[in-house]
């Protein structure tokens, strides 16, 4: 990681393949790129085969064009869907086991610490609802109690979506579903509650809607996870193929959502809401001099 | 044969909105080209999703996108 390693090597460069050039010439490295640019720049996620239509893969995507720093930043994953998107961006990705993204990102975070002391390198956890609150819980759990310091980011589908539709804890109550035909028995997990009550110094809960708010708010869970703790994030991802949603209503269906039970929130402790006001008025202050 | 999305460009030219490109869930799919001032689609990439098409036409009544069936040749 680090811009040296996306440099190619001199006389190398016309020889690499057409996307990786483009990334280099145009890609988001080592400036930042406003997430509006977003069409109108190389953007480090590649092809992928997550489904037509996804709201999960086009999180994924504002994901990466939302990151502060890509080329210090690693990626965990675990089985789900996610992943198969994840896993086909220029930054490095680790596929952790299922249900221990939280205790690899553990290590990797206090490994990263004593390799690189004066350096921020950045690692966040991409997974399912299934993978951080079912099958996970207690690995997610322990990070925060633990007080860690990297991003836990929910793509939250309401179900098993990778393994054919089977019930999550995150399902809503009632939700009928291939193998929950009789419908979910008990409420939702309220994750973001747990979040605050574990330790999470930030915690936000949104529907991606609004881009700008996405990327804002993936930005602030990466910075206060460098400096001050545990943050968590969780989207709403619609499953379309276990929900039926006709792909050309994924947006639709995120905003009803939204305006339901999906409305944003986002919790800060003080030292945390400090540290933003102080760098956003520094930020305003560096953009009204140009 | 593929079902993907086909922007109007002079149509798009008009409205210079950017939008689309803003909603589209692949990357580096529904591009807009600046000096063009215009979306376009990298086709073998698109998925057929008609995302772009709500957001033009539903959401924003521009209609600059429609789906079309191409083939390998196109
Ligand atoms: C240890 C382990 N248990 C079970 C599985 C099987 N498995 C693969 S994906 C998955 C469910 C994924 O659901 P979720 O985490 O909600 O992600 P989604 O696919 O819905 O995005 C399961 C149970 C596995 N790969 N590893
Ligand atoms: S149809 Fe879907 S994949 Fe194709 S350009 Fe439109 S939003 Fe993107």
């Amino acid at each position: 990681m680090g811009l040296k390693y996306i440099q190619p090597a001199p006389g190398f460069k016309e020889y690499l393949p057409k996307d990786y050039v483009d990334l280099i010439d145009f890609g988001p490295f080592g400036k930042e790129v406003d997430v509006q640019y977003m069409g109108q720049y190389k953007e480090i996620l590649e092809e992928h085969p997550m489904c037509a239509g996804c709201w999960m893969a086009y999180f994924v995507r504002v994901f990466y064009a939302s990151l502060p720093n890509p080329e210090d930043t690693i990626v965990i994953g675990t089985a789900g869907c996610a992943r198969l998107a994840l896993s086909q961006a220029a930054v490095p990705f680790i596929y952790g086991n299922y249900g221990d993204t939280n205790a690899v990102a553990s290590g990797l975070t206090r490994a990263l610490n004593i390799r690189f002391p004066d350096k921020n390198k950045d690692v966040v956890v991409v997974a399912g609802d299934g993978g951080l609150m079912d099958i996970g819980f207690s690995m997610t759990l322990h990070s925060w109690f633990r007080k860690e310091k990297f991003t836990t980011i929910m793509v939250d589908n309401e179900v098993y979506g990778n393994t054919g539709g089977q019930e999550s804890g995150m399902s809503p109550k009632g939700v009928q579903l291939k193998m929950a035909p009789k419908g979910k028995k008990f409420e939702k997990i309220p994750a973001t509650e747990l979040a605050k009550l574990a330790g999470c110094v930030y915690v936000v809960k949104i529907a991606p809607t609004n881009i700008k708010r996405v990327a804002k708010v993936i930005k602030r869970a990466v910075l206060a996870a460098r400096h001050f703790g545990p943050t968590f994030i969780h989207a709403y991802t619609s499953c379309n193929i276990e929900y039926s949603i006709p792909t050309e209503e994924v947006l639709k269906d995120a905003r009803e959502r939204e305006k339901k039970d999906f409305g944003f929130e986002e919790y800060m402790t003080d030292e945390v809401r400090e540290y933003f006001e102080e760098i956003e008025k520094k930020e305003k202050e560096a953009k009204a001099k140009k | 044969m593929y079902y993907v999305a086909r922007v109007d460009e002079e149509k798009c030219a008009t409205y210079k909105c950017k939008q689309c490109t803003l909603f589209c869930p692949e990357a580096n799919t529904l591009m807009f080209d600046d000096d063009r001032n215009t979306a376009w689609v990298n086709e073998p990439r698109c998925k057929g999703c008609a995302l772009c098409v709500y957001v033009c036409s539903d959401l924003l009544k521009r209609d600059c996108i429609e789906m079309v069936m191409v083939t390998a040749e196109d």
